[in-house]
């Protein structure tokens, strides 16, 4: 396999219109990394540079230390995985995985047993002899992944894979996936605006927002630790409450709360004192039981856990998740407290951490 | 059986049998070109004109007979082969109503069908003929091989 470096990647179309800014990414051996962030992001344009399909306006791309950014699409020795299959209707499947090494004028009895091996790891063998419109989505996508794990690449790459499935075919081949990449141990660059598949795929995850990188971090990293309140947010589900509150003399204040902070936290805000900051809590970070109320407008029961909808204080709208059946009724008075609170800088919206202003 | 061999036989599960379906093909190109030679033939006595009413009748049953093999054979079904092998042998039998008929033949002090468009339709036929029975028999083998292999794989 391969490493990758994406080195000030820009990418400015025939109009003017910047659609990714100074991209920096270390591809390592073997790892896969997920793009992820809301649609228009740029996270697939990024890719599409990596695959040659699109120009690279600016910066520089390696492959195993190689220069390759002007390099044509079939020279880069990289497979995409599309989100529309893109497979050849008229042809079987075992045509279809084929078809690329019958192109490059490969030996036909090699050509076969690649797509015998690729059948099995993705269990298509029985699919061989069928047309793509007998398969599932979920069979599809799979016979796309085979035709590019023929090819032996050193880099795959996945637009979205998973977004023409329904949610079980989805949660289905997203272990799929997973187990390939243990299998293969693959350089894999993976695109989705899905923060589950990023979270439960990814070794690391890049969080792009209007074609600029929020923060590249393993998804633990993402999730206990964003780095602003976009990544808070766009990591999560549901996503993070963000309250308005002002730190003031070892207490954070805001509407419907008013709490005390342990000694590490207002060392953190001590140059924020008597300024507003945004408080971060994450639904999961609310527990029952506490100095703290919340009056539930909806309870939604998930079967594990309940998430209850409502409002401390006037107008601080919050989500708590909690993990247990629970019946709630609009009105109800819930008393919780916060089991972990993050902070944010209201004007550059970054995170305050240790290191202060 | 070498290793190759091997793998050129469990391929045959996955791939089209195209050798036979395009030499069926063929087929129909060259007797598209014979009866394009046919026709050109100034002839107008009762005999030649009903005997070339039946020729493009009996062209349009062969092309689509043959057409129909060229599908057949691709997935090596063993009966189109010998469908082929009787179109092939129709083609021979061709050679000797018209053309033979027709070759040198005056009507109207007029030569029906001088000898160079003769050899050219005899041609056709043959290669047309050749082209069904190479096809038949590449089927035959390969349908006897690939059954033989699916057999095994059973077994």
């Amino acid at each position: 396999m391969a490493e990758l470096q994406l080195q000030h990647l820009d990418k400015i179309y025939d109009n003017n219109v910047q659609a990714v800014y100074d991209f920096n990414l270390d591809v390592k051996d073997g790892e896969l990394i997920v793009l992820v962030g809301p649609s228009g992001c740029g996270k697939s344009t990024t890719l599409r540079m990596v695959a040659g399909l699109e120009d690279i306006s600016r910066g520089n791309l390696l492959l195993d230390g190689k220069d390759i950014t002007q390099a044509p699409a079939k020279d880069r020795d990289m497979a995409m995985v599309f989100q529309n299959y893109a497979l050849y209707g008229h042809m079987t499947i075992y045509e279809n995985m084929d078809f690329s090494l019958t192109l490059r004028k490969e030996n036909p009895n090699v050509i076969h047993k690649k797509v015998l091996a690729a059948a099995e790891i993705l269990d298509l063998t029985a699919q061989l002899n069928k047309k793509p419109s007998q398969l599932s989505g979920g069979q599809r996508q799979r016979v796309a992944m085979g035709r590019a794990i023929v090819r032996n690449p050193k880099v795959f790459l996945f637009d979205e894979p998973l977004s023409n499935l329904d949610a079980k075919l989805r949660s289905a081949t997203r272990r799929d996936i997973l187990l390939l990449h243990k299998r293969l141990n693959a350089t894999i660059l993976y695109v989705t605006h899905d923060q589950t598949e990023a979270l439960t795929l990814a070794n690391r995850i890049v969080c792009m927002s209007m074609g600029h990188v929020q923060q590249i971090g393993t998804p633990l990293e993402l999730y206990d630790s964003p780095n602003n309140t976009f990544v808070a947010t766009f990591i999560g589900l549901p996503p993070m409450n963000m309250l308005k509150a002002v730190f003031e003399d070892g207490r954070i204040k805001g509407d419907g709360f008013d709490l005390e902070l342990t000694a590490e936290e207002r060392a953190m805000l001590a140059p924020w004192n008597r300024e507003e900051v945004i408080m971060g809590v994450r639904p999961e970070y609310i527990a029952e039981g506490g100095d703290l109320t919340l009056r539930v407008s909806t309870n939604e029961n998930l079967g594990m856990n309940t998430l209850v909808h409502g409002k401390m204080g006037e107008n601080t709208r919050i989500t708590a998740k909690f993990r247990s059946w629970a019946n709630y009724k609009n009105g109800d008075i819930v008393p919780i407290h916060f089991t972990r609170k993050l902070f944010f800088d209201p004007k550059t919206t970054n995170a305050i951490r240790k290191e202060g202003k | 059986m070498s290793e190759d061999r091997a793998i050129q036989l469990d391929r045959m599960r996955f791939t089209k049998n195209t050798t036979s379906s395009r030499l069926a093909l063929l087929a129909i190109v060259f007797d598209v070109l014979f009866f394009i030679s046919l026709y050109k033939s100034d002839v107008d006595t009762y005999y030649y004109t009903i005997l070339i009413g039946a020729s493009i009748i009996y062209n349009l049953v062969f092309l689509l007979a043959t057409f129909l093999c060229s599908e057949g054979v691709k997935n090596y079904q063993v009966s189109y082969s010998w469908v082929m092998m009787a179109l092939g042998v129709g083609q021979i039998v061709r050679i000797f109503i018209i053309p033979m008929n027709a070759h040198q033949a005056v009507v109207n002090n007029a030569v029906v069908m001088g000898d160079a468009q003769f050899i050219r339709m005899v041609i056709y036929l043959v290669i047309s003929a050749v082209c069904l029975f190479a096809g038949a028999i590449i089927n035959l083998n390969k349908s006897r091989a690939l059954s033989a292999h699916l057999a095994s794989l059973q077994g």
